[in-house]
């Protein structure tokens, strides 16, 4: 306490200095005053009496120092000299400080940046959930071993049997339209176990979330709704009495009863939706049958679960896999072999996060890297400023400033720039973290991303803490030089560089470590993009080109299956009548796009499964016009047509690719074979060519198609497809136009050419293919700045030394020669150095990969090897080449030296 | 230790607070003085580190100073015990009594065995 009361107290000496002198020295005048008094009493002379005083006193200007050092906080006052003397320092070297800070703010930034979407995406996927930390995804897997979402009866099993959660809940990622038929919005929700909120532990800032009550199994019996603070604020003016009203959704009305914190999104990483209802609402908002609540086929809902308090996760992981696998068994029929899972929420394969993953680490790699090499940028023109300064250091340490302080000040001056530069760098963060959105592929995903980009108090910590290092990091080696600054060295005018040679060592050691990561990272970048390429030359087996892909969502317009199937033969057929347009057709899934793909579990007459065999095979469910549209061929057999329809005498076919004919007939013609699925039997027709489903990289897979007009349903996405002759967005607005035509309510929402949705499942390579080159790129251009500034520093060092050989007769070109050479001779260093980084790099980012389309299935973010060599080389020559032209820069000014003009300056 | 002893750190503060308790309020060179004279000049104070002394004395919360006129008629600056202050005596006496007697206790047996 009475420490603190000293402290406070000291703090307050520190803002009235003049004051506070001025009353200590009447004090010690008064006290010398008495003395002198008493002495001149005791018979001493006047000046005597003085001496004395002063000499009890043990003079007057050590007892003001000791007093004034009591009085403040030596050590911040001397730090604000520190400071002050800093920023005027700074001030007077505008462009070195302006370069330095402009150096650190890119380093810091782009940390920082990567650090906020790593935080959001890794570190702290759900906003407004209480202890995230026990949350986990829960994953049915499959015989085969690929994780898929979990049905509505798997959930009631799991909610009612498993003893070491605090719950479990379920959800389905919703488009809803809300408001009247004609001018209704597209709003992204969550159809949602009653529990849902519970188990997350959100609390509302309005109303309340769902009750105990609410969280029955009863279809149609909760028309109630949860909403979003941004959709409340944006749609809703932020009214305070908004419980109680009404939203229309899908054409129904349904209750507000809660407001979520602002905090909350929703259950998936990166991802924002607005809406929350009880997922008993589905048969009525989406016209689903409510058979399929109870179908343990229809797995189309994404688990998250609580675990208890004191439970490992390995303990909770075994009782879900000892309850699952027991309802395998009692469910044999449409379950067996079946499991589940649980793992942690970024490691869902469901929604972005599943693509950003990858990515991210990389990125925080280079980003590393990046600092790295500012910090060596930085380290350098503090040590070049040193040098200029040395004649004002070794004056300090002459007048007796110790060489701690110098050490000091050198720090304080670091820290300014690494702070002015980390303000620079936040600044521009939220810019930079909103980016992310345009990284995400077209498509729904893109609406959907939304990052928390306010600053936050963990992004804020990491700033201060790189900010810290950076200036640590660029500040020692100039530090401790100056430290070892000796008092005569510089004194004196004609001194030569004493210390120069150590320096210039030290300055060397940096531009090769520049260069070495610089070669790191165009390496990196190169890796990449040659991944990206060769994945890109790869033939999806189908043609997207001149293709627009519509997605609808007749759902939101409570339109029923019949409707939906009626309004897609009217589309198609006002289309064809549109100028420009070749082609028609819809489906249910887009291949290579992003949503996961569907399978259903086949039996195949004259085909016996291997035990364990994982007979779940993907599927589409599409239109006749389907496989011409995509330029699929059919190898054998026929096409679906109009007659393979819904009708009772029309009997249920399909088409099979090459791969599932290969593998289930290999001895015979499939054409004609029954398989049943879906509780019926079908007859092949046709065997289709092999394309790819659902990632470009992927292996041949066994595939299928079934006639939409004898298997759509309607919990089934309708994507609609139209080859045009040219551009494909040139027909959107008849599209539109038509649309409108055959329903005023159907809005065209989501319309991209089919080229750049299918460049969804390239997007993991792209991202990091693209963020390799932004940030290689600023790396070599940093290295070439740290290595043009050492060069430039070493030719003005030596001006005389030149200027006397080019007296004695050495040509222009010998100078030249030499100065690159010095260059090259410190870039090859780096190149070493950094071709052995390099390497280890390449092995660790070669193990990096990322998930795509659920089911758990990955795919390599690089390439494999081979080629490897050339990209090594290709970078080395390319930093050669600009090692050697920021080396010439530099040459050249050395070589126009005139010796006359270089001697008389000595 | 010679004839003439340094005050060493802490206990002036504990003189400066007993001083002031028996003389009440008082100037700084007057203290000084007074801690020699009571010394019975067996310490010789070093009088300028006396007053950072006081100055933490005060920040401590123990005296408070206030300006004032002294017997000669000089402007001076006064200073006076708190009540903490005199808590503070009271307590920083005990210790050092208590400590002194278990020294005493050491040293002096010695003498009689």
């Amino acid at each position: 306490m009475r420490q603190l009361n000293a402290f406070v107290a000291r703090l307050r000496g520190l803002f009235q200095p003049q004051r506070l002198d001025g009353d200590f020295a009447a004090e010690l005048e008064s006290h010398l005053a008495m003395h002198i008094d008493e002495n001149i009493r005791a018979g001493l002379s006047p000046a005597e009496a003085r001496r004395q005083a002063l000499i009890r006193l043990g003079g007057a200007e050590q007892t003001r120092q000791s007093h004034r050092d009591r009085r403040t906080l030596p050590w911040i006052e001397s730090l604000v000299q520190d400071i002050r003397f800093g920023f005027r320092m700074l001030l007077r070297n505008r462009a070195y400080t302006a370069v330095a800070v402009l150096t650190l703010a890119i380093g810091i930034g782009v940390s920082a940046t990567a650090f906020t979407w790593i935080n959001g995406v890794l570190l702290q996927p759900l906003g407004g959930v209480a202890d995230p930390s026990r949350l986990v995804t829960v994953e049915s897997v499959t015989p085969g071993g690929a994780w898929v979402p979990n049905s509505y009866p798997d959930f009631v099993d799991f909610r009612d049997h498993l003893k070491l959660f605090d719950g479990v809940a379920v959800t389905r990622p919703v488009a809803l339209s809300v408001g009247r038929e004609d001018h209704a919005d597209r709003v992204w929700g969550e159809l949602v176990s009653g529990n849902f909120f519970s188990v997350l532990g959100v609390m509302p800032q309005q109303g309340r979330m769902f009750l105990s009550s609410e969280y029955g199994d009863t279809p149609g019996a909760f028309p109630i709704v949860v909403i979003s603070d941004r959709y409340w604020r944006a749609h809703l003016n932020a009214d305070p009495a908004v419980v109680g009203r009404t939203l229309r959704i899908n054409q129904h009305e349904l209750t507000i009863v809660g407001v979520a914190p602002p905090a909350f999104h929703g259950s998936m990483p990166v991802t924002a939706f607005d809406l929350w209802i009880p997922y008993m609402q589905q048969p009525v908002l989406n016209g689903v049958g409510t058979w399929m609540l109870r179908d343990r086929h229809n797995r189309n809902m994404l688990g998250i679960a609580r675990v208890k308090q004191g439970v490992t996760f390995d303990q909770a992981q075994q009782e879900l896999r000892v309850l699952a696998e027991r309802m395998a068994q009692a469910n044999a029929d449409v379950s067996e072999g079946m499991s589940a899972t649980i793992m942690p929420l970024w490691k869902s394969p469901h929604g972005p996060q599943g693509l950003l993953v990858g990515p991210l680490r990389i990125l925080m790699g280079v980003c590393i890297l990046v600092l790295l090499i500012v910090c060596a940028n930085v380290a350098n023109l503090q040590l070049a400023r040193a040098t200029v300064r040395e004649k004002e250091f070794s004056a300090r340490l002459a007048l007796g400033a110790g060489r701690i302080r110098l050490c000091r000040q050198v720090l304080t001056e670091s820290l300014l720039l690494a702070f002015a530069g980390a303000l620079l760098g936040v600044a521009a963060t939220p810019f930079m973290s909103r980016a992310l959105r345009y990284l995400m592929p077209p498509g729904p995903m893109q609406q959907l991303v939304a990052m928390d980009t306010r600053p936050n108090l963990t992004v804020l910590a990491f700033t201060v803490g790189l900010c810290v290092f950076a200036a640590l990091a660029a500040g020692i080696a100039p530090a401790l030089q100056v430290s070892r600054t000796s008092l005569s060295a510089r004194l004196n005018e004609g001194g030569r560089t004493g210390s120069a040679g150590r320096r210039n060592r030290l300055r060397s050691v940096l531009v090769a470590a520049e260069v070495a990561l610089a070669l790191v990272a165009l390496v990196g970048a190169g890796l990449f993009a040659r991944g990206f390429q060769s994945t890109m030359r790869i033939d999806p087996g189908f043609e997207p080109n001149s293709v627009l892909l519509s997605q609808f969502y007749l759902n939101t317009s409570g339109y029923t299956l019949e409707q939906r199937k009626e309004f897609c033969r009217r589309l198609s057929e006002r289309m064809l009548g549109a100028p420009g347009v070749t082609d028609i057709a819809y489906s249910d899934g887009v291949p290579l796009g992003f949503e996961p793909s569907w399978w259903e579990e086949l039996k195949i007459e004259g085909y016996a499964p291997r035990p364990n065999e994982n007979m779940n095979i993907f599927r589409n469910v599409i239109s006749p016009g389907y496989l011409p549209l995509m330029h699929i061929p059919i190898v054998e057999g026929r096409n679906f047509n109009e007659q393979d329809n819904e009708s009772d005498d029309s009997p249920a076919v399909m088409i099979v690719n090459e791969s599932f004919a290969r593998h289930f007939f290999p001895n015979s013609d499939p054409i004609g074979h029954k398989v049943h699925g879906w509780g019926s039997w079908f007859r092949i027709v046709g065997v289709a060519k092999d394309s790819k489903y659902h990632y470009l990289g992927e292996s041949k897979v066994p595939y299928f198609y079934v006639p939409f007009r004898q298997l759509f349903r309607t919990d089934m996405s309708l994507a609609f497809y139209v080859r045009t002759q040219g551009n494909p967005e040139s027909v959107l607005s008849t599209l539109r136009a038509q649309t409108r035509a055959i329903d005023p309510n159907v809005t065209v929402y989501d319309a991209v050419p089919l080229k750049e949705f299918i460049g969804a499942s390239l997007y993991p390579q792209k991202l990091a293919a693209s963020l390799m080159g932004i940030l290689g790129s600023v790396a070599v251009l940093l290295a070439a700045v740290g290595l043009y500034s050492v060069m430039a520093y070493w030719v003005a060092q030596r001006t005389q030394e030149i200027g006397v050989r080019m007296a004695l007769g050495a040509q222009p070109g010998h100078v030249l020669r030499m100065v690159v050479m010095q260059g090259l001779k410190l870039t090859t260093g780096g190149l070493v150095a950094g071709a052995l980084l390099a390497l280890a790099m390449s092995r660790v980012v070669g193990a990096v990969s990322f998930t795509n389309s659920g089911m758990g299935a990955t795919a390599k973010l690089m390439g494999d090897g081979g080629g490897e060599p050339l990209i090594f080389a290709a970078a080395a020559v390319f930093l050669c080449a600009l090692a050697a032209f920021a080396a010439w820069l530099p040459a050249r000014r050395a070589a126009s030296i005139d010796p006359m003009q270089a001697l008389r300056t000595e | 230790m010679g004839d003439k002893t340094d005050v060493w750190q802490g206990t002036l503060a504990l003189m400066v607070l007993r001083t002031l308790e028996s003389m009440g309020p008082q100037h700084g060179y007057g203290l000084a003085r007074r801690i020699e004279q009571t010394s019975g000049d067996l310490l010789q104070l070093n009088y300028g580190t006396l007053y950072p002394a006081l100055l933490k004395l005060e920040q401590e919360g123990f005296i408070s100073s206030s300006w004032g006129t002294s017997e000669n008629n000089r402007k001076a600056k006064f200073y006076e015990l708190t009540k903490a202050g005199h808590r503070q005596l009271k307590k920083a006496a005990a210790e050092w009594n208590q400590t002194t007697a278990i020294l005493a206790r050491f040293l002096t047996p010695a003498h009689e065995a």
